[in-house]
């Protein structure tokens, strides 16, 4: 593969889910020059009254394996910032939805998505997520 | 936005007084005047705001290089070969574009109307006002017409994916199965069916052949990568034997067999679904028809919706799925 030039935005098709309900999944990884984009789905609950709601908070960051340093929650679409909340109709709705933060590091990295530090089960973090460049799909805009 | 009636004609007013070139470089005044003399009674903000417009690139402007000359105190065209009216049409064209615009109007479908209707008024612009126009204030022309639905907005994107053969990205919702997934598109086909439009193409995730509702998109993106292209015989295919777009996954094109009650008979005499449809009629008007086609889910939604009137003959498998909708 080329190498990519670092203004290209870079895709890649990560599916992940979050936890044993799977829910919501990590779709898309975009790395663009001036910030990191995560596309995710989310499958309203039968477990919750009419699906129950979705927001994030906006202390939501990505972390590097091996590195201290956070990069922040830029912007959300699709997902209202906490204490805002996207309340569903029924439990057979959904919602896509993505964050912007940051942009990491133009390499070959495993980074994890910390809604919270010492998560309870309901809150969206998502570890090991690999990136690796190789893989990349350079975006046209 | 589309200009008004009004405005295009003084766009051709401006456009007329700055191409006269026994009175280069006219004032504002001169441009308020010539409209005056058309009975056309506007202020310099209006003026202004109509050089602006015409100014702008297109396709919302004319792309107008107009220019205020300084050293002359006037308006000017750098181009002195310029003119909105180059594209002017004979009184035959005008009546046919009006009637396409009625048409595309009458059949909606949000931007793509909007954008064929935005260019079809500047055409109609250098011409209007030689001819006139006969005002209308409801349409004469009217087709089943839907709000703009969800996922129209990726028309654009999808037809130049299509067009220039560039592979897509994006997440796509599947209905039945209430689940999500991300496909990687070689997309070589848009289609509409009823008012509801789909992408074709051949997906990475499925390695074949796929056809997904823009509805159920999100977030497409264009991406570098090289094209796989899908063999033409699929796509001919694709266009000319199906009614309908989800073909009933391993099955190939086939003779469909039904038999139809006279008055179902004399719609589908009125209103053939497909080239290949043959009727044998009985005597008592009833018909056997047969129709060959790859068989899909919209055609046997089809021919559900004409309850007891009409039967599946064959193939069995056919008539298992109609049965079992």
């Amino acid at each position: 593969m080329k190498k990519l030039k670092a203004i290209t935005p870079v895709l890649f098709h990560v599916t992940a889910g979050k936890g044993s309900l799977q829910n919501p999944y990590l779709m898309r990884v975009i790395l663009h020059p001036h910030c990191t984009q995560l596309d995710f789905a989310y499958q309203a609950m039968k477990e919750y009254h009419r699906g129950g709601w979705i927001r994030i908070a906006a202390h939501t960051h990505l972390r590097v394996k091996g590195d201290s340093q956070r990069y922040a929650l830029i912007e959300a679409k699709g997902i209202p910032i906490a204490p805002n909340q996207l309340d569903f109709e029924s439990t057979a709705d959904w919602q896509y939805f993505t964050l912007y933060f940051e942009p990491l590091p133009r390499k070959d990295l495993v980074f994890d998505m910390l809604e919270e530090e010492k998560p309870a089960p309901t809150d969206f973090n998502f570890y090991g997520i690999e990136i690796n460049l190789a893989q990349g799909i350079p975006v046209i805009f | 936005m589309p200009a008004n009636k009004s405005a295009l004609r003084r766009y051709m007013i401006i456009d007329q007084v700055l191409r006269n070139s026994m009175r280069p470089y006219p004032t504002m005044d001169d441009l308020l005047n010539a409209c005056a003399d058309k009975d056309i009674y506007v202020t310099d903000e209006s003026i202004q705001k109509d050089i602006r417009f015409m100014k702008d690139p297109s396709p919302n402007g004319f792309d107008a290089p107009i220019r205020y000359n300084r050293t002359h105190k006037g308006y000017e065209y750098t181009d002195p070969d310029y003119s909105i009216r180059q594209f002017a049409l004979a009184e035959e064209d005008v009546m046919a574009v009006l009637e396409s615009v009625d048409l595309v109007r009458s059949l909606g479908g949000g931007r793509f109307s909007h954008k064929f209707i935005s260019a079809m008024e500047k055409v109609l612009s250098a011409s209007l006002e030689e001819f006139g126009q006969v005002k209308q204030d409801v349409p004469v022309l009217q087709t089943m017409s839907t709000p703009e639905c969800r996922g129209f907005e990726y028309f654009d994107l999808l037809y130049k994916a299509c067009q220039r053969r560039i592979p897509v990205s994006f997440v796509h919702y599947n209905y039945q199965k209430r689940r999500f997934k991300s496909i990687l598109l070689h997309p070589f086909l848009i289609t509409e069916f009823e008012n509801k439009w789909y992408v074709h193409g051949y997906s990475e995730q499925h390695e074949e052949v796929r056809v997904f509702g823009l509805d159920r998109l999100y977030h497409p993106m264009l991406l570098k990568l090289s094209f796989k292209p899908t063999d033409t015989a699929v796509i001919q295919s694709r266009l000319h034997d199906m009614y309908g777009v989800f073909a009933i996954r391993g099955y190939q094109k086939c003779k469909i067999r039904i038999v139809a009650s006279a008055f179902i008979t004399s719609y589908f005499s009125a209103y053939p679904i497909h080239a290949s449809q043959v009727i044998k009629k009985t005597n008592g008007g009833s018909g056997i028809i047969t129709f060959d086609l790859i068989p899909t889910l919209e055609l046997a939604r089809l021919f559900l919706s004409h309850g007891k009137h009409l039967m599946v003959v064959g193939p069995k498998w056919f008539k298992d799925i109609y049965e079992g909708l």
